[in-house]
């Protein structure tokens, strides 16, 4: 969800991290040991421990759903203390397992983090997280598919069980019904209606992760689908050619973008907060529940809805793992465990509480787990899952997002 | 003292009001809010999900105030403790190497406190440091000890050492010259440099966060996420707490000022002449 750049520091870290990291054997030993153990005799371990939770904390929503929901059950079914810890992004704990890694330090305070995408692939190719611990979780290997490109990969990073999957997101157009009367069906009717509608429509200036996201789902449409972005960026020769069409699109619309496109908004929330005061008609969301959300909240208004293209759009998955030097990692494997349980996830669905979706796969539950998760009221401003299902897009490798990044900056941007 | 009322202290006090009142009442609406359209002077509609989740939601809020102003408090006294011999030193002696020592001492108020935070980080790593008040305390000394030492300094350079000498020839030792001829000369300067000191250590997130590594909880590290994410409506209304625990920290200190004044039997505006 929240993935951003990792800058400088970190690769400063990065040269420094081949320092030492000695911890006991034994300790060593007893990880080992969490990995292979049977998983009653983990509950066990688990009993009494304070398990420290990393994780963005700008949302009311989902603190209160972790502090309200989670907290309470985890502490009456296993005596696990489940404290959250707000950070503004998650790069933040990355930036400073790698530093306790620089330092030797063995017992740190993280015991879960949540993170996903480029966050995932610097703590794994920097070896900051625990170890292939999912395929120990009861409820990983009764409700995940682990074969799913969507599991099985993050951001096209393999995830060799380093993290446990908690929620997937997929992007959505949100708009208001009253100003857009029928939305636009593909990139071709979107430009249509910018053109129409000068000023109503903008988004976020890249790096943001959802403008990114955007022309992602633009790249996809115009250069004639994702396919062929499955290998990585450095064997297609051509691709600066092939990337033309998305350039000369976003181009195409940009004088017809709020304030004539001569500036964008720079993040999300900016836009978002347009959107809120009425300034623009649409806004996006990697979360396809949000707006929902925000409805409830009273800060968009009830007229607001959301939409797919038919060619579907770009979805993804958010993953919670366990930091090499957790001090509580058995307790961080069954609070994590709990987290994947269908109540939890289908807690987590509703807006009330969140508005995320479920990771478990929908045909691996019982016919009442089912029926609980197809009862949730999602609000009238969320699309049926099974229409965000059937209009999935799988996200592109980390090291495309990077030459798109730079290319917006060049080709549109500047000019 | 003159005490009529003239027409310049009334545009005085509207302009002060415009620039400093209004901002807090945006806040306080915007801190209100559920939903907040253009063209709308006033939201359409208002609740309490803010302040509910703040006051009385798991937020954590008090127990963060208290750390923030537990922090300020000891890193203001460390700081007056180094400041003024420090200060004195700077004032009054010449010595080789001083504008260096200057340097270093102002060294934190152009240098960006993020490229500091990195190293102390991991030297405070391996000292075990991190995720405690002290360690917090420590990093926090960096960009507010400038502002305590500059303050200080400017106090010093008005107070010459003729009075010192008296005392002295009078018999008064070192520990009753500083307690009763150059102290109370230096106060308005501490205070100044305390106030400066307690606000720049209240509102400090990144090296806060970085060295308390999330288990040091004050209340900046529990707004930004808010901030950057974008929800209005629970920035406001930290921000408010913010600015209520600021204002409330900084009137302490005048009542703190203003007693010792009294006690001292001097009129809080009457010192200072030389």
């Amino acid at each position: 969800m929240m993935i951003r750049k990792i800058t400088a520091p970190v690769l400063l870290g990065l040269t420094m991290a081949a320092c030492s990291a000695q911890s006991s054997e034994e300790a060593e030993r007893e990880e080992e040991n969490l990995l292979t153990a049977d998983w009653q005799e983990i509950t066990d371990k688990a009993e009494g421990q304070e398990v420290n939770m990393y994780m963005w904390g700008g949302n009311d929503n989902i603190n209160r759903y972790l502090d309200d929901w989670v907290a309470p059950r985890l502490k009456e079914m296993h005596d696990i203390e489940l404290s959250r810890v707000p950070v503004s992004d998650a790069q933040d704990f990355i930036n400073q397992l790698l530093d306790e890694k620089t330092a030797g330090k063995t017992a740190g305070s993280m015991d879960i983090i949540w993170i996903n995408g480029e966050n995932f692939k610097a703590a794994k190719d920097n070896e900051l997280l625990f170890g292939d611990f999912s395929g120990q979780l009861p409820n990983f290997n009764s409700y995940i598919n682990p074969e799913a490109p969507e599991i099985s990969h993050d951001f096209g990073e393999p995830v060799d069980g380093l993290e446990a999957p908690w929620g997937k997101a997929q992007f959505v157009f949100v708009h208001d019904e009253q100003k857009v009367g029928t939305p636009p069906k593909s990139m071709e009717e979107l430009a249509d209606w910018v053109e129409k509608n000068p000023g109503q429509f903008t988004y976020p200036a890249l790096p943001d992760f959802t403008g990114s996201a955007f022309i992602r789902n633009v790249l996809y449409e115009t250069t004639g689908g994702h396919e062929q972005y499955e290998r990585p960026a450095a064997q297609i020769e051509d691709l600066e050619s092939r990337l033309e069409p998305m350039w000369d699109y976003l181009n195409d619309i940009e004088p017809y973008l709020w304030r004539n496109g001569e500036t964008y908004p720079e993040s999300l929330s900016k836009l978002d907060q347009l959107y809120a005061s009425g300034e623009v008609a649409m806004t996006m969301s990697y979360d396809p529940a949000l707006a929902a959300s925000e409805v409830l909240k009273g800060r968009f208004p009830e007229s607001t809805r959301t939409f797919l293209l038919d060619a579907g759009t770009l979805s993804n998955t958010h993953f919670l793992s366990i930091p090499f030097n957790s001090s509580d990692k058995a307790g961080a494997m069954v609070a994590i465990n709990e987290m994947m349980s269908p109540e939890a996830q289908t807690a987590k669905l509703s807006p009330e509480n969140w508005g995320d979706l479920s990771a478990l796969d929908l045909e691996k539950l019982s016919p009442e787990q089912q029926a609980a998760m197809n009862n949730v009221e999602l609000g009238e401003a969320t699309l049926p899952l099974e229409e965000l299902e059937n209009n999935r897009l799988p996200e592109l490798s980390s090291d495309y997002i990077e030459i798109l990044e730079k290319g917006w900056m060049e080709n549109v941007a500047k000019e | 003292m003159n005490t009529t009322i003239s027409p310049l202290k009334i545009i005085l006090f509207l302009l002060g009001f415009v620039i400093i009142g209004l901002p807090f009442i945006a806040l306080l609406l915007s801190s209100l809010a559920a939903g907040w359209r253009w063209p709308d002077l006033i939201p359409a509609s208002f609740s309490f999900r803010a302040w509910d989740y703040i006051l009385f939601g798991s937020a954590r809020t008090w127990q963060s105030i208290g750390t923030s102003l537990l922090i300020a408090l000891i890193v203001t006294i460390v700081n007056v403790v180094l400041a003024v011999p420090a200060a004195n030193a700077l004032v009054r002696f010449q010595f080789r190497g001083k504008w260096l020592a200057e340097a270093i001492l102002f060294a934190p108020i152009i240098i960006p406190p993020f490229v500091a935070v990195m190293g102390i980080h991991l030297t405070f790593l391996r000292f075990g440091l991190t995720e405690t008040i002290l360690g917090v305390v420590l990093a926090h000394l960096s960009p507010t000890l400038p502002y305590m030492v500059r303050a200080v300094v400017i106090s010093y350079s008005t107070l010459s050492t003729e009075r010192e000498n008296q005392a002295r020839m009078l018999g008064a030792g070192p520990l009753l010259r500083f307690y009763y001829i150059v102290l109370p000369h230096l106060l308005p300067g501490i205070a100044a440099g305390a106030s400066l000191s307690i606000l720049i250590s209240l509102s400090q997130y990144l090296i806060t966060f970085i060295i308390g590594s999330g288990q040091v909880v004050t209340l900046p590290i529990l707004l930004f996420p808010f901030i950057s994410g974008g929800d209005p409506a629970i920035g406001s209304a930290y921000s408010l707490m913010f600015a209520g625990m600021a204002i409330l920290a900084l009137l302490s200190l005048d009542v703190a000022l203003k007693n010792y004044y009294k006690k001292k039997g001097v009129r809080s505006n009457g010192e200072g002449g030389e």
